[in-house]
């Protein structure tokens, strides 16, 4: 068994013929093939220029990364993007709505945002209201 | 010389702070930080030569607490006090009371603040002076239904603004007068919480203008300059997202910068106005402008004049206030090159710029040649989510415009801010854009852009082949060191353990 290195979902054999250092914390130097290029490592993610790179190793050995479950059939839960203040609830438990109706408002650095229902269905649960804190990945509704 | 002041005190935070702090050292003047509780381990308390805790994390318990900051200044013993930009900057009630204090505001007097703070105040005495000004009313409005008997007059679109505003809070574009009513409402709470006065006003819709601002200067014995011009046009949801000078369009048309730098003057002149301040107006591709407002404040794109210029504004600020005369005439004052400002701020511009606070875990800062940095970030340090997102200026200079913006993207290349998510992708986008490298903007010229991304190109087979092989090694590594960061790397990975694996 050997491990497959996967680079934004699709394998990929790793660049040959080249050195490798770790300059910094999370900042790699690659020299290959002629060329020079920076590597920063950030979270799941690789970011080379511009570019950014999201990997998975299915290694035998180790642990399968956990997939996340979220989406899951049928039914959706709108969850805070940041930390932040609810400073409005536009929809109500039972309610029907429709892909792009927004939900809640909430406040963070000083700019309001708009979430909005990913996609029609009806609201099951509104779990916050008006002026409560909330922290990143909280739920604030879910639909079905 | 004129005696200068021994000690100021900052009422701001981030990178304003230190910015003011950077020519205070310079000046030889000590720097009193102030902080709230979230702000204890920021960078303008660690830079600054003295700091005062002034309350708890919401600003309006502490960075917009008079009593506490002015009890700070007492404490420190400071002879002046810097508001910044935003804040306190444009109260009124505030410069007064730093006055009554026994402290200097360095700032214009607190009857111009009053006058031109108040966009309407301000759109009074603009007309008075016989500048031409945009369609709208005179007054903060008692209810939507006052707006919407302007905006059946005037036609739709229509602007709401508030009173009190600045940087784009409390502002609403209505398009009909259907949604004229929860735009009023949610335009005027914003503006409460934003300035502590929640009063709005409406003025008619410029559509496709261009929004070009004069910089003025003035000392206390009635010398008035202008700096010339600052194009702002690149903006989202009415907040600035670049600036530049000189303006492509003044550029281009012969003596606009002298007649728009002449209605600055008049309109700060009849406010009595010094100190540094900015007029703004709205402009036409035919060379018309409107008056739009004042700002009686250092602005937040004022390095960009800076570094077409070669003035230090915050030094001339402090001179100003210590009753100094300005150090030059209107034809003394020579500019060179352009400028060109971006904001960097801590929102992700692939996910709907969405606010992206957290702890910044790398920190890769650009330099060399004509680039300078105004950041309040450092690695390790975690953004606070109670004030604006805002994380720094990177602006470069050359000596072409478009020199600059080719200097900006090399800058661009060299910043990395890992942890959180940034805007920096976006200024690739916009500088690359061929309108925007063609001088050709107006104020909805980046939600146009926005409409019409690019597919982004695929990215090339050999970077994915090096980010397979940083993978490989990350996973060679002793699980818990790999996140990047701040865990300890340690050089000595086995070298067999991926022979084991293989």
């Amino acid at each position: 068994m050997t491990r497959v290195i996967r680079i934004n979902g699709e394998p990929v054999e790793p660049a040959g013929d080249a050195t490798i250092v770790e300059t910094e914390p999370g900042v790699w130097s690659v020299l290959t093939g002629g060329m020079s290029c920076e590597a920063r490592v950030e979270g799941d993610e690789i970011v080379i220029g511009e570019y950014r790179f999201r990997y998975e190793i299915d290694d035998p050995r180790q642990w399968k990364r956990s997939q996340g479950s979220g989406g899951a059939h049928g039914k959706i839960s709108i969850t805070a993007p940041m930390p932040g203040r609810i400073v409005r609830v536009l929809a109500a438990a039972g309610e029907l709505v429709v892909a792009g109706q927004g939900i809640v408002v909430i406040e963070a650095m000083k700019m309001q945002n708009e979430l909005k229902a990913p996609r029609d269905g009806r609201v099951t649960a509104i779990e916050v209201r008006e002026d409560d804190r909330v922290n990143a990945g909280a739920i604030l509704a879910t639909i079905e | 010389m004129f005696p200068l002041f021994p000690s100021v005190l900052i009422a701001n935070r981030g990178e304003i702070a230190l910015r003011i702090i950077r020519t205070l050292r310079e000046m030889g003047i000590r720097s009193v930080a102030v902080y709230s509780d979230a702000d204890r381990a920021a960078l303008h308390v660690r830079k600054a030569d003295e700091a005062a805790h002034i309350g708890p994390a919401p600003s309006s318990e502490s960075y917009l607490n008079i009593e506490r900051i002015l009890d700070a200044a007492r404490h420190h013993k400071v002879t002046a006090i810097h508001p910044g930009y935003g804040f306190l900057s444009e109260n009124a009630r505030f410069a007064q009371a730093c006055k009554d204090a026994g402290f200097i505001f360095i700032g214009p007097s607190p009857e111009s603040i009053a006058l031109m703070g108040s966009k309407t105040g301000a759109r009074r005495v603009a007309k008075a002076g016989g500048a031409p000004i945009v369609p709208g009313t005179e007054e903060g409005l008692a209810s939507s239904a006052e707006a919407a008997a302007f905006a059946r007059e005037a036609g739709f679109p229509v602007m709401l603004k508030a009173v009190a505003g600045g940087g784009g809070k409390g502002m609403r574009r209505v398009d009909r007068e259907s949604d004229l009513g929860s735009a009023f409402d949610s335009a005027s709470s914003e503006a409460q919480r934003a300035f502590g006065d929640g009063r709005i006003y409406v003025e008619k819709l410029i559509e496709n203008a261009r929004h070009i601002e004069i910089q003025v200067l003035g000392d206390q014995h009635g010398n008035l300059v202008h700096l010339g011009e600052r194009e702002c046009s690149v903006q989202r949801r009415h907040q600035k997202v670049i600036e530049e000078s000189p303006s492509p369009l003044v550029a281009r048309m012969p003596g606009m910068r002298e007649r728009m730098g002449e209605a600055a003057l008049h309109a700060a002149r009849a406010a009595g106005y010094f100190n540094a301040g900015t007029v703004e107006f709205l402009a036409d591709n035919s060379g018309s402008f409107y008056f739009l407002e004042m700002n009686t404040r250092l602005q937040v794109e004022h390095p960009v004049t800076e570094l077409v210029t070669g003035l230090d504004l915050v030094r001339l600020q402090i001179e100003i206030a210590a009753g100094a005369r300005l150090p030059f005439t209107q034809e003394q004052i020579a500019r060179r090159g352009a400028a060109i400002e971006c904001r960097i701020y801590a929102e992700d511009p692939a996910s709907n710029f969405f606010p992206s606070p957290g702890r910044i875990m790398q920190l890769a800062e650009p330099s060399g040649p004509g680039i300078r940095l105004d950041s309040g970030i450092y690695p390790g340090w975690t953004i606070p989510v109670d004030y604006d997102p805002m994380l720094a200026k990177l602006i470069a200079w050359s000596g072409t415009r478009d020199h600059a913006i080719d200097r900006m993207l090399r800058a661009l290349g060299e910043y990395h801010i890992g942890g959180i998510k940034s805007n920096i992708p976006l200024f690739r986008t916009i500088l690359n854009d061929s309108a925007f490298r063609a001088g050709d903007l107006d104020t909805g010229y980046l939600d146009r852009l926005l409409q019409n991304p690019a597919t982004p190109s695929p990215p090339p087979p050999a970077l994915a082949a090096i980010a397979a092989l940083v993978a490989s090694e990350l996973n060679r590594k002793p699980a818990g060191a790999t996140a990047g960061g701040f865990t300890s790397t340690s050089r000595w990975v086995a070298q067999g353990r991926e022979d084991l694996l293989r």
